[in-house]
């Protein structure tokens, strides 16, 4: 008996190199590579700041153009932007993993990598479950496992903090602006309808099907949102004109004044930062819960 | 010493003498822009690897994936795009008379466009059999749009200017609108996706679309090229090509054919790029004169050589980052368009 399970603990050494690295990915795709992934470029904003949290950012050789956070990892080489990365300087960077995601980046991409012989790893998160799990995986990727658990701890422990603390108080309708023009909201399947949820509100467009519909302004009327939020994008800090919204003046959240813009670099990536987003919007829908 | 009329020198016997020495020089300007776009890039690769990565001598390493794997293909991609825009545009302007006609200007491209959004729409993208179901798709598109062009502007079988551009740029509209809204009742979020690749971004492709590129290509030149001394007697006018025996009919149709399938090709593979067909043509006719036995085979060597020097640019000028190469072409070409349109048209009230 210990004699064939000696050949076959040998013949799985035939089949497969030692130490051969096995993950994966959110499309379902296994991932096996020789060993764990030395030179990872990460195509995501993201997952940089994922791999920073989890200080896993000593095996990260490349970051986009957008990744501006942390701080630090606008100092690491930069391979373009999500649509069209410098394959070149992939190569020269002697990437032995490319991070990417489903929304951002181009098929086209994949397909250019793959005939480059370079593994891609697929992340995507629509859900705060999902969020965690990305995390999980990065932390496998960089070999930053014991990080993860102490990181997924405190912000489940902060995004339960915020449930409590908005629990005693009706649920106001929410809207929240992705885009004005044309207008892009968060819909079913997005990340933001679960945070808006969290946070205590109902989101008015948490019924649309995709995960980022395109919205009509009769439509958001029709829906008489309590609470508007109006998302400020990317490098552009300057306050959204909330003009064209003021004038909406049969909306019970212009009539209340209740008109606020948030940074969505905390909201619209999944990084650990989105539960500093969670708390920014719970802020917003019930400022009397956290006085 | 006279200079020969344009219908004397169109029904000169066989310029091969003037062939030859053109072909050498352009041949010899592709080689050099092409060693040159092989040198320059983002990853540093020096002369001497390059060079023994070319020979063979180096197999492995950055050096060979970035000279064999990125660089060479889209060099050989570039050129091959442009020479096929380049003969479009020939093949267009002879077939209307008209010398602003471009695959562009006509939309042609957009129509193939539309092809190729919804070829990817059902997934249609890197193997062989889906490269040849990608370029299906984009023939497809670019008959309809010139069909309609050609439906639309002809008047008692004549096609003239100002309705003949109206109505390409009407059609090229309402294609560009046709694919604005598949992607956004579809999939909103790969709008950004195709509006990346609507501008013209000339990456490296696959081997086996690169084959099926250049055998569609070789397909479209030959159906131009080998009408080209009938094409010479059409620019005399339709009745006049008749009388000297051509039937113009059935040349129309195949020269129709030909360029629609070089357009519809370049856009399958290479993105829709604008005004090469235009900007490179006139530059020959200019130095070569209106014959085109001459004017094509310069135009496929000339059209290489100037989307590679516009892709090189495209690479270079913001590197790391990167230009799209259409934009570089529309740069150049929107200019020339008018510069064209006052020159000729200025006689005209």
């Amino acid at each position: 008996m210990r004699r064939l399970g000696i050949a076959v603990a040998f013949l799985l050494l035939l089949v497969e190199p030692a130490g051969a690295f096995r993950l994966t990915d959110s499309r379902g795709r296994e991932l096996i590579l020789p060993g764990p992934p030395q030179r990872i470029v990460s195509l995501v904003p993201s997952v940089t700041e994922i791999v920073y949290a989890l200080g896993g950012e000593g095996r990260l050789v490349g970051v986009t153009d957008f990744c501006d956070w942390p701080p630090e990892a606008t100092n690491k080489p930069r391979v373009g932007g999500m649509l069209a990365p410098n394959l070149e300087l992939l190569v020269a960077l002697r990437a032995d993993l490319v991070v990417a995601t489903t929304e951002g980046n181009r098929q086209e991409t994949f397909d250019q990598l793959r005939r480059l012989k370079i593994p891609v790893f697929i992340v995507n998160a629509q859900r705060v479950a999902e969020v965690m799990a990305v995390i999980a995986q990065l932390g496998e990727l960089t070999g930053r496992q014991a990080a993860v658990g102490p990181l997924t701890d405190s912000l489940m422990r902060r995004i339960k903090a915020v449930e409590r603390a908005v629990k005693p108080y009706p649920r106001p309708k929410v809207l929240y602006v992705l885009w004005p023009e044309p207008l892009i909201v968060p819909g079913r399947l997005g990340l933001l309808t679960e945070l808006i949820e969290l946070a205590g509100g109902a989101s008015v467009t948490a019924g649309e099907p995709d995960a980022h519909p395109r919205f009509s302004l009769e439509a958001v009327a029709a829906r008489a949102p309590e609470v508007i939020i109006l998302a400020r994008h990317g490098a552009d800090r300057t306050p959204l004109s909330r003009a064209p919204w003021e004038r909406l003046t049969t909306l019970p959240a212009v009539r209340a004044g209740r008109i606020h813009s948030v940074d969505g670099s905390y909201l619209h990536r999944y990084g650990p930062r989105v539960v500093d987003g969670l708390e920014l919007l719970a802020r917003m829908i019930h400022p009397k819960a956290f006085r | 010493m006279t200079t020969p009329s344009p219908a004397t020198q169109l029904l000169r016997p066989d310029p091969k003498r003037r062939l030859a020495l053109a072909l050498s020089v352009l041949g010899a300007a592709l080689l050099v822009v092409a060693a040159g776009a092989l040198l320059v890039g983002s990853a540093s690769v020096s002369p001497r690897a390059i060079l023994s990565v070319l020979l063979g001598g180096k197999p492995e390493g950055i050096e060979a994936v970035v000279v064999l794997n990125l660089r060479l293909p889209r060099i050989l991609v570039a050129a091959l795009a442009g020479g096929a825009l380049a003969v479009a545009g020939v093949a267009f302007q002879a077939l209307t008379r008209n010398p602003l006609a471009d695959p562009a200007i006509l939309g042609v491209a957009s129509g193939a466009a539309f092809g190729v959004v919804l070829a990817q729409l059902f997934g249609l993208g890197a193997t062989v059999v889906a490269a040849l179901g990608l370029a299906a798709f984009a023939f497809a598109g670019a008959l309809v749009a010139a069909g309609l062009v050609y439906l639309i502007a002809a008047t008692d079988g004549r096609l003239p200017i100002q309705t003949l551009l109206l109505t390409g740029v009407i059609v090229g509209l309402f294609f560009s609108s046709a694919i604005t809204v598949v992607i956004s009742v579809v999939d909103f979020n790969r709008l950004g996706g195709v509006i990346h690749w609507l501008l013209g971004n000339l990456g490296p492709i696959s081997g086996g679309s690169l084959a099926v590129f250049a055998a569609l290509s070789a397909v479209g030149l030959w159906l131009v090229l080998g009408r080209a001394r009938q094409l010479n007697l059409l620019a005399l006018g339709e009745e006049s090509a008749i009388q000297l025996g051509v039937d113009a009919e059935r040349l129309k149709r195949r020269i129709f054919v030909g360029a629609s399938l070089l357009t519809s090709s370049v856009v399958a593979f290479a993105g829709p790029i604008g005004f090469i067909g235009l900007i490179v043509p006139h530059m020959l006719r200019g130095l070569l004169g209106p014959d085109n036995r001459l004017l094509i085979p310069a135009a496929l060597l000339a059209g290489g050589v100037f989307l590679l020097l516009a892709d090189t640019l495209a690479r270079t000028l913001v590197a790391p980052a990167e230009l799209s190469v259409g934009v570089i072409t529309a740069f150049c070409g929107a200019p020339f368009f008018v510069y064209v349109l006052r020159a000729r048209y200025r006689a005209i009230p």
